[in-house]
């Protein structure tokens, strides 16, 4: 078992969550959000942003509009919908209800398991 | 060279664009089987448009093979794109999906037919007596069968043309797919 791998799939766990979470600060266009998740380390490849926010959008958890850039392209700004907030507490409790849990897994002391 | 990516036109080398055109295409067809995924692509495409920018800011003007790798490097590898190579639970809705291919192993002319027929798991004869029909009433069939020869790429790896049989692409499905071949190569020596 290589422990890069199982930290991977952590990360990839929460990855929608910090998405939603980084959209709750403020809307933000793609590059923004990858920023971000760069400096928190969430992300290797950028590529594995856009069908989540592509998904999410389908779902209608986030809005789009375009933007125009001095720089480049139109830009698409991502923005969280009402219906994204309410599943974005939903998983504000979910993932306090987790840290809970593993707090408690940690604290409890070991038992009768050991000769 | 120049290449247009997402409305913008940026001189590129020549085996720059190769490679880079080789990645889109990979992603393009990755994407193919995932919901949106057209406009997952467009967003793919436009990021890449604005590191080509950041990249031409200092007075260069041509893109080269190392920005494009290394934008490659950034962007992930297509199967990471679509989530194919984690093994992730949404692959298990594309489990008898299928693509149209032109098939190369039962080929008379391009492939073309016996591709359809894979696709809509039919006899090859009756694809081609129905072409051969079409060709004689007017030059339909004929028109018809070039169009979709330049159309359907060919199915070359194993895992395109398991795909064409609506098979599973997966260890199990492929040591199959050699066990068939190899079944077949023994036979036609034995007749010999």
């Amino acid at each position: 078992m290589k422990v890069e791998n199982a930290k991977a799939q952590m990360r990839k766990g929460i990855l929608e969550y910090c998405i939603l979470l980084i959209l709750e600060r403020g809307d933000a266009y793609a590059s923004d959000i990858i920023q971000q998740l760069k400096e928190a380390q969430l992300i290797v490849v950028e590529g594995t942003l856009y069908p989540i926010l592509t998904r999410h959008k389908n779902a209608g958890l986030l809005s789009y509009r375009w933007e125009e850039s001095t720089q480049g392209p139109p830009r698409k700004y991502y923005a969280l919908t009402g219906e994204g907030k309410t599943f974005l507490n939903e998983l504000n409790s979910a993932w306090k209800e987790l840290v809970e849990a593993i707090q408690d897994i940690r604290q409890t002391p070991v038992k009768n398991d050991q000769p | 060279m120049t290449v247009n990516i997402a409305g913008m036109v940026y001189h590129i080398d020549e085996d720059a664009f190769n490679r880079l055109r080789q990645y889109l295409n990979k992603v393009k067809e990755e994407l193919h089987s995932v919901e949106g995924g057209n406009e997952i692509y467009q967003d793919i495409e436009s990021r890449i448009g604005e590191l080509f920018m950041e990249r031409l800011k200092n007075n260069r003007q041509v893109i080269t093979i190392t920005d494009v790798e290394e934008i490659i490097t950034i962007m992930g590898q297509p199967g990471d794109i679509s989530g194919k190579s984690e093994g992730r639970e949404y692959t298990s809705q594309n489990r008898n999906y299928r693509r149209m291919y032109r098939d190369p192993d039962n080929r008379i002319i391009g492939g073309v037919c016996s591709g359809l027929a894979a696709y809509w798991r039919i006899d090859p004869t009756i694809v081609r007596l129905i072409f051969v029909i079409l060709a004689i009433f007017g030059m339909a069939g004929v028109l018809i069968y070039l169009i979709l020869w330049i159309v359907l790429p060919e199915a070359r790896t194993v895992a395109q043309k398991l795909e064409m049989r609506g098979e599973h692409v997966n260890l199990s499905s492929m040591g199959e797919f050699f066990r068939q071949e190899f079944d077949n190569v023994k036979r036609s020596f034995q007749k010999k």
